[in-house]
C-alpha cells in the first residue's frame, strides 16, 4: 500500500482513539474503501499518485474523519479543535459532564464561558454556583467580580443576599445584604471560628477553579503530546 | 453545482444509507457510490463521514454488519437493513414526504428551488 495511504490512515487512528481491536477493524474497512476509491480512479485514467491522493482528498481531513470516529459519548474525550463531547469532555468547546475548553457546557463546566449547574470561568452562567468574573447564577449562589444571583458575592454583587464592596444597583427590594448591610451580615463572622468557616469557604471556591484548570491543562497537553509524538506536523 | 449545506444534511444521512441499503446488503465505498450517484451529484458527501454514520446506525440496531472475503481476496464489511431499519425507514420516509409537501407548499414548486450555477456550497 501507498505511503500516503498508509500514513492517511495512521492519523485517522490516531485522532479516533479507539481500543487497539476497535481500531484494527476501523483501519481495514477504511483501507479497503480507499484501495477501491485509488483503483476507480486508476481505471478512469488518473496517474497512480493522483488516484492516491484523489481518494485522500475525497475521503475528507484526517482529523474530521477520525474525531467523527469517536465514540458517541466516551468516558473522556479530549480534542485539539472542534466539539468534545464525553463525560469529562476537554476542547475548545466541551459538553459533558465535566466539561473544560473555550466555551464549556456541563454539569461542572470551566472555561472562558461556562454554563452548567456549577460554573467557573471568566463569564460563569450556573444554576447552583457560579464562579468568575461575571458571574450569574439566578437559582443559586454567585461569586465573583461582578456577581448576580440569589446569593451573591463579589466587588458588585446583585441579589437576594448580596454581599459586595460597591453595590449602588444592587439595593432594591429583594437585597437584604447589599452596601452597608453587606459589612453588617461580615460582622456575624466575628467569631474565629466564623472567621475560619468564611475564610474556607471562599479559600475552596477560589482554589477550586485552579486546581481543575491545571487538571485539565495537564490531560489537554498530555493529548497535544500523543499526537505529536505519533506525528510532529500535525500540532504546528 | 450547488452542494447542499451541511446543516441541511444534517440528520438525513442516516436515512439516505438506510435507503440505499433498503435495496441489498453493501459496503462502505459502494455506498458512497451508490448515494452520489442517485442524487446526481447534489449531495458530495465526504466519503470519510459515511463511517461514523454506518457504525451509530449499528448501535441503534437499524442495521447489522458482518465480515465476509470480497472479490479481491481481502475481507471487506457487509452492511444489511434489519427489520428495525425497515420500521425506522418507513417512518423517516414518511415524515421526509410531508415536510417536503410542506416546504413545497410554502417555498414554491420543485422547479423554483434548482440549483443555480455558480453557488459554492459546504459538503460534509
Amino acid at each position: 500500500m501507498s505511503r500516503a495511504l498508509q500514513k492517511y490512515l495512521d492519523q485517522v487512528i490516531l485522532y479516533a482513539n479507539r481500543k487497539e481491536k476497535e481500531s484494527v477493524k476501523i483501519r481495514a474497512e477504511l483501507e479497503d474503501h480507499l484501495r477501491q476509491k485509488t483503483a476507480d480512479l486508476a481505471a478512469r485514467g488518473v496517474p497512480r499518485e493522483d488516484a492516491v491522493f484523489g481518494a485522500i482528498e475525497d475521503h475528507g481531513t484526517a482529523r474530521t474523519v477520525g474525531y467523527g470516529l469517536r465514540k458517541g459519548f466516551a468516558l473522556l474525550d479530549v480534542r485539539t479543535e472542534g466539539t468534545a463531547r464525553g463525560f469529562v469532555a476537554i476542547g475548545p468547546r466541551a459538553v459533558g459532564i465535566i466539561a473544560f475548553g473555550n466555551v464549556a457546557v456541563g454539569l461542572f463546566a470551566f472555561g472562558n464561558i461556562a454554563l452548567g449547574a456549577l460554573a467557573f470561568g471568566a463569564l460563569a452562567i450556573a444554576g447552583l454556583l457560579s464562579l468568575g468574573g461575571i458571574s450569574l447564577a439566578p437559582l443559586g449562589a454567585a461569586v465573583g467580580l461582578a456577581a448576580v444571583g440569589q446569593g451573591a458575592f463579589g466587588m458588585i454583587a446583585c441579589g437576594g443576599l448580596a454581599v459586595g464592596l460597591q453595590v449602588p444597583w444592587a439595593i432594591d427590594g429583594v437585597s437584604l445584604l447589599s452596601g452597608e448591610n453587606g459589612l453588617q451580615f461580615l460582622q456575624h463572622f466575628q467569631t474565629h471560628e466564623g472567621t475560619v468557616a468564611l475564610v474556607a469557604i471562599t479559600a475552596w471556591l477560589f482554589l477550586m477553579f485552579p486546581i481543575m484548570n491545571g487538571v485539565m491543562c495537564s490531560i489537554k497537553r498530555n493529548e497535544y503530546l500523543r499526537i505529536k509524538k505519533a506525528d510532529p506536523k500535525l500540532v504546528e | 453545482m450547488t452542494r447542499l449545506s451541511k446543516q441541511t444534511l444534517d440528520g438525513n444521512v442516516e436515512t439516505l444509507i438506510l435507503a440505499v441499503l433498503e435495496s441489498g446488503p453493501s459496503y462502505g465505498y459502494a455506498i458512497v457510490k451508490e448515494l452520489n450517484e442517485r442524487a446526481e451529484g447534489i449531495l458530495q458527501l465526504g466519503e470519510g463521514t459515511i463511517y461514523p454514520v454506518l457504525y451509530r446506525l449499528e448501535e441503534k440496531k437499524l442495521i447489522a454488519a458482518r465480515w465476509r472475503l470480497a472479490e479481491n481476496g481481502r475481507q471487506r464489511k457487509y452492511y444489511r437493513l434489519i427489520s428495525k431499519g425497515h420500521k425506522a425507514l418507513a417512518t423517516n420516509r414518511r415524515q421526509w414526504q410531508m415536510l417536503s409537501a410542506a416546504m413545497g407548499k410554502v417555498l414554491g414548486s420543485a422547479e423554483n428551488l434548482l440549483p443555480q450555477p455558480q453557488v459554492k456550497g459546504a459538503t460534509i
